[in-house]
């Protein structure tokens, strides 16, 4: 397979000229069918797009769950094919079933889930099983594997089972898969939506190195916009179009018509738009934090460093006495083997009725073991947990109850569904709590209402909605049983943008609303800083800060070197406090932080 | 945690029994197993064992983490333990209640018992030292000959490989979706075993829901990466006999060899008790060296 190196320069030159990719027109259905084969509904996934990639470009393909950017990315290397138009890559036509193996070695793929595409059981015998399947004699598999991995800095974890390594590194050793089958076309789809901040890093820094050092073309399908503002140019997706198209400047001065899209802009380019829209004279279409200060930095402002902060009214202690006390909580995996590990020491904070409380740490914090202990899903080895006063471990406390009143919903909740219709799968927690079934119904009913689903969904089934719908379900059938304090664990994990907006908004709504007390486990800083009025930060099973938003960020040099960050607005902040300006830097928020810099301006 | 189950559980290390050729593994384990039912003589289980223990110094693997294998069968030992001391007939040696210990139990017992832990530590030995793609990887060499009656040997392997990758994670799932449910109430313990039985289907669903869901996804994935069958397709660690491989058969055919003399030639010098089984165990040595 390995062509003359002659021959490789010549097509390469010319194709330097001519595009990698060429997509024509292209429509794709997906046809729905019912038990008897009969066409039940066609949903147009893909509606007549047209582009062209040229070689050594890095392309990002925005676009909400469902505008069908994914049905897109899976013509390319030939895993669908169109109804209608053409797709051409590397002047091979994808219908060409002569030229299938050609096809998908030109364009390797890597997917979402990171547990679901590593086929091998240890690293290496996987970034093999491309150039296996290609027929590569085996010297030159060896020497492939071992260039891929150090390509990606996962040479030293060769020997390691996939299941021992992080979402980020099992990432990366997907992109080895494909960089061993030696492609010129890298097609990410979505392969940050199910990793931390830390492997979202690690995996955009992989793709955009293999794109500016190897040269290799990289189209990256993603939903946050802080990967697009790397691509040379950017395609916007909406119910199968391509809606806007042009280098990330351009897309993102488009602030407002993003938004309609249900995407967003990173931070710094929103905060850039909104001052812009209040009068400041500041240019279109800024991308990042360094290029909005060096853009500030000119504008007239009071100077003078170091401002007074202004008097912010911090909301006052929580009354009504204590819900829950955790008392020196410990907890340790694989006890009495040589992997023992603490996974909690010595962790104790309370919870007030109707506080709205964040708890951030990265992956292997803690967090989820901390979450689990609270409602007796786990048993500390040693220390306690009191709810309403009373020891939640005692032989003869009711955990069943417990379990109602302290409810929880786990990262990606809807894959817990499995009743028949929506009103059956949210009464199932009452039933469960003895209630009959009519009062469960009832129960059930009421928690639907609440997370602000439609009434025809009540009969169908959890599994023909969409996904942000299923989470929504799957909450309220932890709300149907009516908790006075509800644990989320990164309740918007995997959402597009506009819908991790919506789900905290409706999250807000029920603490201010129900009363009910909120801890909500989150990597994102933003979220949390937004809506909590106290946060916890762990670290390796150690309660670091449990302060108010505002306290627990002025510490960002130390947030930073466990892995954690303030929200970018406070670094906007203290970036332009640093290039003289006065002004108080503590703000949370996008508004709080344009009223700052407003407030300085005026 | 889960994930680091013993079952088909590599533990890597690089030793001699690591670098062996999984052929020569297989083929081994299996001869090895045989020979625990040659003969039933404490003597052999003494050889056994002592070639069993040779192969754990020369493999690396601790000690501990072997027998930490031994945990999965712990009930079924037992079990086979009382239901063998309580219910052979002979010589009592002591009663309680209406239940009658015999001599002949506790040796039965004993010997069953050794057996099956042997059993499970030899083949446990493969498993530690081989991963679970050289050994399908050998599997589909050994039983490349069925090809010819059309045995999809190939995708047999391919099959085999991709479970054993995934049990982990489905077993880390199963534990995920258990707590979901049980936060919202579920109770997997009371009740008679109808209605155990009745609330697992809030687990059992989700659970093959998210199996379909991981084995289309990984459909996709294999196909993006230009797998159409086992055509064609060449090998990252293509199986090749080396020298230790040749003396590692002869360290075997040196063990077997031990093995049945002293079974046939202690036969006379062995205890009573085992005297009647040994003639048996002769009988099936006999029939069994017919078949070689």
């Amino acid at each position: 397979m390995k062509k003359k190196p002659g021959k490789k320069e010549k097509t390469r030159s010319k194709e330097g000229f001519s595009a990698l990719l060429r997509i024509k027109d292209l429509k794709y259905e997906y046809i729905r069918r019912d038990e008897e084969n009969n066409v039940e509904g066609i949903t147009t996934a893909v509606d007549g797009v047209s582009m062209e990639v040229k070689p050594g470009e890095f392309i990002a393909i925005l676009g909400h769950n469902g505008s069908g950017k994914s049905t897109l990315a899976k013509h390319i290397n030939a895993i669908l094919f169109p109804a209608e138009g053409t797709v051409v890559l590397d002047g091979m036509d994808t219908q060409d079933e002569d030229r299938l193996l050609d096809i998908r070695r030109t364009a390797g793929m890597v997917f979402q889930n990171p547990d679901n595409q590593i086929i091998g059981q240890v690293v290496d015998e996987d970034v093999a099983f491309g150039p296996e399947n290609m027929g590569v004699p085996t010297e030159e598999i060896i020497s492939r594997v071992e260039e891929s991995l150090k390509t990606i800095g996962m040479w030293e974890y060769r020997d390691a089972s996939p299941n021992h390594l992080s979402g980020g590194q099992k990432q990366r050793v997907s992109i080895a898969g494909v960089l061993a089958m030696h492609p010129k076309c890298l097609i990410l789809d979505e392969p940050t939506a199910m990793l931390d901040p830390r492997g979202r890093y690690e995996v955009i820094r992989a793709a955009r190195a293999l794109n500016q050092v190897e040269g290799i073309t990289v189209i990256l399908i993603t939903h946050y916009m802080e990967e697009a503002v790397y691509a040379d140019r950017i395609f916007v997706m909406d119910q199968g179009k391509v809606v806007m198209n042009g280098d990330p400047r351009s897309i993102f001065s488009r602030v407002e018509e993003l938004k309609e899209l249900r995407l967003g802009v990173p931070v710094a380019c929103e905060l850039g738009w909104e001052l812009r829209k209040s009068g400041l004279p500041l240019p279109e279409g800024i991308l990042n934090r360094k290029e909005l200060v060096e853009a500030l930095k000119d504008i007239p402002h009071k100077s003078g460093g170091g401002a007074a902060p202004a008097t912010v009214s911090e909301k006052p202690e929580p009354e009504g006495g204590m819900k829950l006390i955790a008392d020196k909580l410990s907890y340790k995996y694989d006890k009495g083997t040589n992997k023992e590990r603490c996974a909690l020491e010595d962790v104790s904070f309370v919870l007030h009725p109707g506080e709205f409380v964040g708890l951030i740490g990265h992956t292997g914090s803690g967090k989820s073991t901390l979450v689990q202990l609270l409602n007796a899903l786990l048993t500390p080895d040693s220390g306690s947990v009191y709810y309403d006063g009373a020891d939640i471990y005692a032989p003869d406390y009711d955990r069943k109850a417990l379990r109602g009143k302290v409810g929880m919903v786990f990262q990606y909740p809807e894959h817990q569904l499995f009743e028949e219709t929506v009103l059956s799968e949210v009464a199932y927690g009452p039933k469960n709590m003895g209630l009959d079934r009519k009062e469960a119904e009832l129960a059930a009913f009421a928690a639907i209402k609440k997370v602000g689903l439609e009434d025809e969904c009540f009969d169908q089934s959890p599994f023909d909605l969409s996904g942000g719908q299923k989470r929504r379900v799957a909450i309220a059938s932890v709300l149907a049983m009516k908790p006075e304090l509800l644990i989320l664990d990164e309740p918007a994990a995997g959402l597009d943008p506009a819908g991790r907006e919506e789900l905290l908004s409706m999250i807000r709504t029920l603490r201010d609303e129900e009363g009910i007390c909120v801890l909500l486990v989150s990597h994102s800083m933003e979220d949390v800083a937004e809506l909590a009025d106290r946060i916890l930060v762990l670290d390796k099973g150690k309660l670091l800060y449990d302060d108010t938003p505002r306290r627990v960020f002025a510490h960002a040099a130390e947030l930073e070197e466990i892995g954690l960050a303030a929200p970018e607005t406070s670094y906007i902040l203290k970036e332009l406090e640093k290039t003289g300006w006065e002004l108080d830097t503590e703000a949370l928020t996008l508004s709080e932080a344009k009223e700052r810099i407003l407030e300085a301006t005026a | 945690m889960i994930r680091d189950i013993t079952l088909g559980q590599y533990y890597a290390a690089d030793s001699v029994i690591h670098r062996l050729d999984p052929r020569t593994k297989l083929v081994g384990s299996l001869a090895y197993l045989i020979s625990l039912f040659l003969f039933n003589s404490p003597y052999v289980y003494a050889i056994a064992a002592l070639f069993w223990i040779l192969v754990v110094c020369l493999s690396h693997v601790p000690l501990r983490y072997m027998l930490k294998g031994l945990k999965p069968i712990l009930f079924l030992l037992l079990f086979t333990l009382l239901i063998n001391v309580f219910f052979t007939k002979g010589t009592p040696l002591f009663s309680i209640w209406k239940i009658t210990v015999t001599k002949e139990g506790l040796k039965q017992a004993l010997s069953v018992g050794v057996r099956l832990i042997l059993l499970v530590l030899g083949s446990n030995m493969m498993t530690l030292t081989t991963t679970p793609t050289r050994l399908t990887n050998a599997m589909e060499h050994l039983m490349a000959p069925l090809k010819l009656i059309r045995v999809p040997v190939h995708e047999i392997a391919m099959m085999m490989s991709i479970a054993l990758r995934f049990i982990p994670i489905l077993l880390e799932e199963t534990d995920r979706i258990m707590k979901a449910q049980l936060a919202r109430g579920a109770d997997f313990e009371s009740g008679n075993i109808f209605k155990k039985a009745k609330s697992m289907v809030p687990v059992l669903v989700p659970l093959f829901i998210a199996a379909f869901r991981r084995a289309g996804d990984l459909a996709l994935a294999m196909e993006a990466r230009c797998y159409h069958g086992g055509e064609g397709r060449t090998q990252y660690r293509p199986l090749r006999y080396r020298s230790r491989d040749l003396a590692a058969y002869l360290v075997l055919l040196l063990y077997l060899g031990i093995l049945v003399a002293a079974g046939l030639l202690l036969k006379e010098n062995t205890v009573p008790w085992t005297k009647a089984m040994l003639d048996h165990a002769a009988g099936i040595s006999v029939s069994m060296s017919e078949v070689y």
